[in-house]
């Protein structure tokens, strides 16, 4: 019974990605998605069941997309630069870092797809877990003291 | 206002009151395979509704019944909006519900857990 969809997907996730990033889950009403993706309401529904399978896609695709290109940037840095690759790079998780705070005690897909992005950048630091919690706790500390990230 | 059970497998909508009467069912059983999602949207109650079949229909007022809107069956029981919850669902009768619950934010919350488990 379906129409064809009219609009697309990947474009819509990616601006809903965005989106989650910068209000949190919580913070971001259908009416937000409605206007920032440009996606009829009810088109959204039928296509991700929900808010929350929206921001599920939408997590998936920052972990695919920022994530996993931040890795590829400390996997190829020079010895010893690592951790400031990481750093360089880490404006773009702010996602990342706001599913593992708000979201991720209370549903376990997202824990799960927080747990991948982490394993992510484990690998790229060697399976140096160290290296990884060092990198995203100077990023939570960037949000309050700007000057610690150029 | 709308009240909802989740069984082993099921889904259940149970509408109160007087609202039976305006969207003539007072229960609906949905198994939990065909739910695809919960979400709290207060906004919802404002777009346009499509073309009331069943059920009765007071602008501003009250929205309760079948609705067919762009090719799909909608099922609307809401007086307050603020409380609006959508369930979309597969393989039904219904394509969506629309209903009123005392707390939407953990109706949610609950929907997606057991569609999950």
């Amino acid at each position: 019974m379906g129409r064809p969809r009219t609009f697309d997907e990947a474009q819509a996730v990616a601006a809903a990605a965005e989106l989650f990033a910068g209000r949190s889950f919580d913070g971001t009403s259908v009416d937000d998605l409605v206007t920032c993706t440009g996606v009829h309401r009810g088109s959204l529904y039928k296509t991700f069941g929900s808010k929350r399978g929206l921001y599920l896609s939408a997590l998936r695709h920052h972990i695919d997309g920022d994530v996993t290109r931040v890795a590829g940037e400390i996997s190829a840095a020079p010895p010893g630069e690592a951790g400031t690759r990481a750093l360089a790079g880490g404006g773009s998780l702010g996602f990342l870092l706001l599913a593992a705070t708000e979201r991720a005690a209370v549903d376990d897909e997202v824990a799960a797809e927080v747990s991948r992005a982490l394993t992510l950048l484990d690998e790229a630091f060697q399976k140096d877990e160290k290296a990884t919690a060092l990198a995203l706790g100077l990023l939570i500390r960037s949000r309050a003291d700007r000057t610690l990230i150029p | 206002m709308a009240t909802i059970d989740i069984t082993a497998d099921d889904l259940v909508v149970n509408v109160e009151g007087l609202d039976k009467l305006w969207a003539l069912k007072s229960s609906l059983t949905i198994p939990l395979t065909n739910v695809r999602g919960a979400t709290p949207d207060p906004s919802i109650a404002h777009e346009w509704k499509g073309v009331r079949t069943a059920g009765t229909y007071v602008p501003g007022v009250i929205v309760a019944g079948s609705f067919r809107s762009e090719g799909e069956r909608v099922f609307w029981d809401v007086k307050n909006p603020a409380k609006a919850l959508v369930i979309e669902l597969a393989d039904e009768r219904y394509a969506r519900l629309v209903i009123e619950v005392d707390d939407p934010r953990a109706t949610a919350e609950l929907i997606e857990s057991a569609k999950r488990n």
